[in-house]
């Protein structure tokens, strides 16, 4: 299992996962579940109404307009970097905060690196599963390398142009 | 024939393989039989030095003026140095073998450098 | 000019605090080459032929003394004395150690410079017109608006992962200086009759393997709404341009594939749904202006007495003036452009003293305020016409007066195989050969415009698409090759140009250069520009003349 780590008032933490991941070709796990969009349309019903917390995993290419119904009753969206390159999921956690105004936990999940965390952390995301064995305090150093930010985000940090108004 | 070359990690510096060591000088490379085994094991070897050197690769040779020359024209560049400053790189200290690099005739990509396309 | 501020500052010292960390790491053996690669490029730094190359931003081509000689200074330092400017107006770098790029990202920001983006898929640096500020032709200093996407763009949290590299120009003048069509958006700044100033919205123009000159997908964008704008475009392109395949990646492939209509229609619906709360409010594009207000200007006769009196004295620098001065905007002004194409050396290439030059020449003359332009040259935008003699001079006696704007010697070249690790073919010695062909400046004024521009291989990082000649170095089985190209422009009549012929041998090109300088000054009427000939004859007669040279 990878090490989780929750963003919490700002604080990177190492985490245990109340979650599990389950894959299309498996059975359903106990307990709190993460499945596949696909999964989630044909049992996400029955699943809810079993009382359980459900998240659902978005690949890279499926877009959260796909969830906007649905996201009142999940806990977590986990969106996948199939590489670290692929800058889509950057969009739907954007998106799921500012337009959807999502309040669960937005998750990255695949080859997520701490050279990206500040992005990340930016976007929306609140919990991680890093690749590269970031410790919580590397993943902490790296989300807050920089003091100042240029632009409007989910974060809702002051842009350079707020902050010089004062 | 072949040679072993890499650019030096540190500083970027074109580097040939001779007898586990990194040399500056083509002149002072090691070369080998087109189908010396060796040559498949040192660069098995350079390619495990990720701290030392970056892609480690083999490039065939050709005969230039009774000496031996990289055969295709963008690693008799990187044995020189630039073609628009004749004073920048290795060209630079003149000598026999680099006048046989300069003077090369050869039409060919290098073997090693194919494979490290293919590879990417 | 803009003035970085302790924002702007810190900004620099976190990356480069955090490059350092980086490079630390790998030096340790606690990142790979595969993981480090992306860091480094996202910090302009490349591993090229000889050594590292390292790429420093000048954002929109903007310099201050200062700045200018720092450059010349990290190149005396860590290079072999001279550095090389882009066709991003950026400086790139060639003989650089890794070790030593740290303290060097450290030098840079002392002087308010950096080289964040320009690599990688991400904005890249955005460029304007040189003469910006300077010229009467335009209708807004497009370096406001430029200033403006450099924060925006700069560790954008959504776009700095995008399908592939992206590049941003932006022009106020009729007479395009900054290729805007041929860029993934081009931005040309108007004024609507009622006054109010806007943006026409060029999309999906581009070079490389598959050359397009971009549509419009808007007439008129108002300019206060421009940042909401851009994030509609790039998110678009961000969710759907494709990943699957680094030749289709760029913007110009997705508008091409939906049609300009249908690309439009989903950036207007992306846009109506952001809203106006992504803008900058008007205070902050209130003091990005007045950063760029030139209040220092004298009240001078449009006339010089000193100006005219040196034409009429030095026939050299009378031709000087014919070719590298343009007109200002304020009487008594000229725009003074420096050209980095000697006969014989390499085009974009200055050394630190020539640097220096520039640089003590811009602060004596010239308001403190240098520009590199996309073809690879240095203006100063704003000198006396009183002190262009002394500034002809000067740079005379650094070697880089040559009398050559516009003209057949001011070609473009990539550093090509020389350098690059991605080149298939030299362009530098290419571009030595035709200028020696054309050495005699008589002939080369009397031939006029003629923009000749050289890509070592298909990135078309020497925009050989957009020459009134292009010249692409191919690999013909370790051979380097030379595809001839015809018709092209980057300029407000973009078009890319059309083959002219089977690839000719490296030794074979200048000659034929010279060959289709011959078959225009025998077919062209007159005020015909080598390409307007082109453009009327078509290929045919020049295609004739080459090939049959060639057998």
């Amino acid at each position: 299992m990878p090490t989780l780590i929750e963003l919490k008032d700002g604080v990177a933490k190492a985490a245990e996962d109340p979650f599990t991941h389950v894959a299309d070709d498996q059975d359903m796990a106990s307990g709190d579940v993460i499945v596949s969009l696909g999964r989630f349309q044909a049992e996400g019903e029955g699943l809810l109404s079993e009382g359980r917390r459900v998240g659902v995993r978005l690949k890279a290419e499926e877009e959260v307009e796909a969830l906007a119904y649905d996201l009142p009753q999940l806990s977590v969206v986990a969106l996948e970097f199939p590489k670290y390159r692929d800058g889509r999921a950057y969009t739907n956690a954007r998106l799921l905060r500012e337009r959807f105004h999502f309040k669960g936990e937005v998750r990255a999940v695949g080859d997520v690196l701490r050279e990206q965390a500040a992005f990340m952390v930016r976007v929306g995301f609140d919990a991680f599963e890093p690749a590269d064995d970031a410790s919580s305090n590397e993943w902490q150093a790296a989300a807050h390398r920089y003091r100042h930010v240029y632009q409007r985000s989910a974060d809702g940090r002051a842009p350079a142009f707020a902050e010089r108004e004062g | 024939m072949k040679a072993l070359t890499a650019n030096r990690l540190l500083d970027g510096e074109v580097v040939f393989w001779n007898a586990g060591q990194w040399v500056e000088r083509f002149a002072d490379a090691q070369l080998w039989a087109d189908d010396d085994p060796a040559a498949i094991a040192a660069e098995a070897t350079a390619k495990n030095q990720p701290k030392v050197v970056v892609d480690a690769y083999l490039i065939d040779l050709v005969e230039s003026e009774g000496l031996w020359a990289p055969l295709s024209y963008r690693e008799r560049i990187r044995a020189l140095g630039p073609s628009n400053h004749l004073h920048h790189g290795k060209q630079a200290e003149g000598g026999a073998v680099i006048a046989a690099l300069q003077h090369a005739h050869g039409a060919a990509r290098s073997t090693g450098r194919v494979n490290l396309i293919k590879r990417k | 000019m803009y003035q970085y501020d302790t924002i702007d500052k810190a900004m620099l010292a976190d990356r480069s605090a955090e490059f350092r960390g980086q490079v630390a790491r790998r030096l340790a053996g606690e990142l790979t080459e595969d993981q480090f690669k992306p860091l480094r490029l996202m910090n302009g730094l490349y591993l090229q032929l000889h050594a590292y190359m390292l790429r420093v931003a000048i954002p929109y081509g903007s310099l201050n003394p200062t700045q200018l000689r720092k450059l010349a200074w990290i190149g005396r330092t860590y290079d072999k004395g001279y550095g090389h400017f882009t066709t991003r107006t950026n400086l790139q770098f060639h003989w650089i150690k890794l070790a030593d790029t740290p303290d060097i990202l450290d030098h840079l920001a002392s002087v308010d410079m950096h080289a964040i983006q320009t690599s990688g898929n991400c904005i890249r640096n955005t460029t304007t017109d040189p003469y910006a500020g300077a010229t009467a032709e335009e209708v807004d200093d497009p370096r406001v608006w430029a200033e403006a996407i450099r924060q925006w763009s700069t560790f954008h949290p959504e776009f700095s992962f995008l399908p592939r590299k992206f590049k941003i120009a932006i022009t106020a003048a009729p007479k395009d200086r900054t290729a805007a069509r041929v860029h993934d958006i081009g931005l040309v700044l108007k004024r609507a009759r009622d006054g109010a100033l806007g943006f026409e919205v060029i999309v999906g123009g581009g070079m490389g393997r598959t050359p397009y000159v971009g549509p419009t997908i808007r007439e008129f964008l108002p300019v206060n709404r421009l940042l909401s704008y851009l994030e509609a475009i790039l998110r678009v392109y961000n969710r759907h341009g494709r990943r699957d395949n680094i030749y289709k990646a760029r913007i110009k492939i997705l508008v091409a594939a939906l049609g300009k209509d249908e690309f439009a229609r989903q950036v207007e619906a992306e846009w109506a749904k952001i809203g106006e709360g992504a803008d900058l409010p008007d205070t902050e594009l209130a003091r990005i202006r007045g950063a760029f207000a030139q209040t220092n200007f004298e009240t001078l006769p449009a006339q010089s007495e000193a100006f005219e009196a040196a034409k009429a004295a030095k026939p050299a620098f009378a031709r000087f003036v014919r070719n590298n001065v343009k007109p200002h905007k304020r009487p008594g002004y000229g725009i003074v452009e420096i050209s980095l194409k000697g006969i014989g050396d390499t085009p974009g290439d200055a050394t630190s003293e020539q640097m220096e030059v520039v640089a003590d020449l811009a602060e004596q003359y010239g308001l403190g305020d240098i520009r590199v332009t996309h073809e690879q040259n240095l203006v100063l935008p704003h000198v006396k016409l009183d002190d262009v003699p002394a500034v002809w001079a000067a740079l005379a006696e650094a070697g880089i007066a040559t009398p050559n704007i516009n003209l057949v010697s001011d070609i473009i070249a990539c550093p090509g195989l020389d350098y690059c690790a991605l080149a298939n073919a030299r362009a530098i010695p290419i571009a030595q050969h035709i200028a020696e062909k054309f050495r005699d400046q008589d002939r080369a004024e009397k031939i006029g415009e003629l923009k000749i521009k050289i890509s070592g291989c298909i990135n078309a990082c020497g925009h050989h698409h957009v020459g009134h000649i292009g010249i692409l170095g191919v690999d013909k089985k370790g051979e380097e090759f030379y595809q001839l190209t015809l018709g092209g422009s980057g300029a407000e009549d973009a078009s890319v140009g059309s083959m002219l012929g089977p690839a000719l041998p490296y030794d074979k090109v200048a000659d034929a250069v010279d060959t289709l300088v011959d078959v225009y000054l025998r077919e062209r009427h007159d005020g015909e520009r080598f390409l307007d000939t082109f453009r009327r004859t078509g290929v045919t007669p020049f295609k004739e003349a080459v090939y049959a040279d060639a057998h």
